[in-house]
This record gives structure tokens, C-alpha cells and sequence, in this order.
């Protein structure tokens, strides 16, 4: 059986440090490989020992991996930023065209005290996750990627998942609200067939909710080993 | 001239990195060999060091990178500054310079040696 290269390997083994995120893991290994490739090339040396010049002056794969975990990281908030906003403009939107639905057809609903005490919560739970959601992603956007990853980025990275969660929650029990409401309102007109699309518009409400807990929990899932205070 | 100190070298990587992109678009490999001969050998990093830098510029929006197939037939990735990343470059450069012209003020008339 024909050994594999030494290139090779090393290759493999930073793809394999690299797991954590597999597109990286990717894109590197072939950035890796081809200029590895090239220095073994103009080394001077000739076959496996051109090779393990090239990695030798590579450095560390272990090392090099954690350099790239820290961007991946920073990546990977930056997103989920970004998906926080997404997923409130979108229950935004639905919430939007679920008020147009209801404005044409025919049934008038009163709310009621209870509704009316639904709907302040709704109202402020809605608001507060959106100046929190976009504060957050304001917050990870400004913030400039470390080449490792310093006790400063980790405190950032700390506040920003709590900004995160704290919209995450608000969106809930918005999006909550929103259903309390849509029972009230689907209880005191009766249901019928109109109501499937307010139902739908519901249920995509509680799939961006859904949504934006998912990447919070990626996040956290990733975020953890390195967050976590060195062991003493 | 000797290997400049690591700590000192990794904390100007970022500018050493765009400073070596400002010619032209360059994949990794190009981009190690342009700071190696251009400082003379002093800025002599682990090789793989810079692959991290270039992933991170290019997160900061300073650089964008494509891939390309080289003459080998390799594919390979190609990065390029930015117009965000000139701007980065062309700022970084006017502090060091101050910087520079400071030290080199504090240094003129010491009565120390280099050592050889």
C-alpha cells in the first residue's frame, strides 16, 4: 500500500483540526496543500524530504488551527448577528401581513381587557428585541477580529451573546403574544377557512423564532471550550 | 540582518500583510516570498502564520479573495486589497511613519552600539 505524503497529511490533519467548521476546514486544506506544493518545489531538495522542509517551515498544524478558530468564531457571531435582525424584521413582516389579512375580512374582533393587556406585552416585546437585536449586531459588527483570541474578544463575545439571547427572549414572547392573540381573535369570529392564512403566518413567526434560537445555540455549542476561563 | 522578534513582528502582522498585497493581487505563498525579500529576511515567519491573517483581513472586509488555477493546474487562492484595505494600508503607513520618526528621534545621539 502506497504511503501518503507528507503534504497530504499534514493536510489532512489541519483539515481534521479545522472539523469544527467544515467549509473552513475545506478552503484551507486546498490553500494549504497548493502552497505547500509550491514551497516543496522550490526547496531544492528533491521528493519526501522537499516535502517535510515545506511542512516544517509550515509550523504547527495544531497551532495554525487555533489562530483560524478565533476568525472562524468571529465569523460565525457576526452571523448570527446578522440572522437575529433577519429573523425580527421577518416576524415583522408576517405580523404586518397578518393585520392586512385581518382588515379585509369581514368579522370584527374586540379584544377585551385581556387582549389589550396581550397586546401592550406583544407591542413591548416586540420593540425591546429589536433595538436589542440590532444593538447587538451593531455591537459584533464594530468590533475588530483578534489574532487570538484575547481576554478582551472573549468579554465581547460574552456581552454580545447575552445582547443575543435577551432578543432571542423578547422575540418569544412577542411572537407568544402573537399567538395569544391570533386564539382570542380566531375564538371570539369563529375559525373558517380565512384563518389558515393568519395560522401560516403564525407558524412562519415561530420558525424565524426558531430559527434565530438554532444559531444561538450553535454559537454557544462552539463558543464554549473557548470561552471557557483557562484551567488554573 | 537578524530575525526581527516575534512578538513584535506578530503584533504588525495585519500591516506587513497588506503592505505586501498593495503591488497587486497575490495568493499565500507570493505573498511570504514578497515579505521575505523585501525585508531582507529580517521578517522570517512560520509560513502558516499568514494564512490565518489573510482569512481574517479578508472577514474585515480589508481584502477579497477568489480562486484561480495557477499554471500547475492547481487551483489557488488569490487575494487583493480592498479599497477598504488601501485605505487601511495608507492610514497604518502615516502612523508608522510618525512612530518611526519619533523613535528615531528619541535613538539620535545615544551612545549605545548595535550589536553586530
Amino acid at each position: 500500500m502506497e504511503e501518503p505524503g507528507v503534504i497530504r497529511g499534514y493536510a489532512e490533519r489541519l483539515a481534521r483540526e479545522l472539523a469544527f467548521d467544515p467549509a473552513l476546514a475545506r478552503r484551507v486544506r486546498r490553500e494549504v496543500e497548493d502552497h505547500l506544493l509550491e514551497a516543496a518545489a522550490c526547496s531544492g531538495a528533491a521528493g519526501a524530504e522537499a516535502e517535510r522542509r515545506a511542512v516544517a517551515d509550515f509550523g504547527d498544524a495544531r497551532a495554525i488551527a487555533a489562530q483560524f478558530a478565533v476568525v472562524s468564531l468571529a465569523k460565525r457571531a457576526r452571523w448570527v448577528g446578522f440572522v437575529a435582525v433577519l429573523a425580527i424584521a421577518a416576524v415583522f413582516a408576517a405580523m404586518k401581513m397578518r393585520l392586512l389579512w385581518y382588515s379585509a375580512m369581514p368579522a370584527t374582533f374586540k379584544p377585551g381587557a385581556l387582549g389589550e393587556m396581550v397586546l401592550a406585552i406583544d407591542r413591548f416585546a416586540f420593540w425591546l428585541s429589536v433595538l436589542v437585536g440590532v444593538a447587538a449586531w451593531l455591537y459584533i459588527d464594530s468590533r475588530g477580529i483578534p489574532a487570538s483570541l484575547t481576554r478582551e474578544y472573549r468579554a465581547q463575545l460574552r456581552r454580545f451573546s447575552r445582547l443575543c439571547a435577551a432578543a432571542a427572549f423578547a422575540l418569544i414572547a412577542s411572537v407568544i403574544c402573537d399567538g395569544m392573540l391570533t386564539s382570542l381573535r380566531a375564538i371570539a369570529t369563529g375559525w373558517s377557512v380565512a384563518f389558515v392564512v393568519p395560522a401560516l403566518l403564525m407558524a412562519a413567526e415561530v420558525a424565524c423564532a426558531g430559527l434565530l434560537v438554532s444559531h444561538l445555540r450553535g454559537m454557544a455549542r462552539r463558543a464554549a471550550p473557548m470561552l471557557e476561563p483557562p484551567a488554573l | 540582518m537578524a530575525a526581527m522578534e516575534g512578538e513584535m513582528l506578530k503584533g504588525h502582522l495585519d500591516m506587513i500583510v497588506l503592505a505586501a498585497l498593495a503591488p497587486g493581487p497575490a495568493h499565500g505563498y507570493a505573498v511570504i516570498e514578497v515579505i521575505r525579500g523585501r525585508s531582507s529576511g529580517a521578517f522570517d515567519l512560520p509560513e502558516g502564520t499568514v494564512y490565518p491573517v489573510l482569512h481574517r483581513l479578508e472577514q474585515a472586509s480589508l481584502l477579497s479573495s477568489r480562486w484561480t488555477t495557477a499554471e500547475s493546474g492547481r487551483r489557488r487562492r488569490v487575494y487583493a486589497l480592498t479599497r477598504r484595505g488601501e485605505r487601511a494600508l495608507a492610514e497604518q503607513h502615516a502612523v508608522w511613519e510618525r512612530f518611526a520618526d519619533a523613535i528615531g528621534a528619541l535613538f539620535k545621539g545615544g551612545r549605545w552600539k548595535s550589536p553586530a
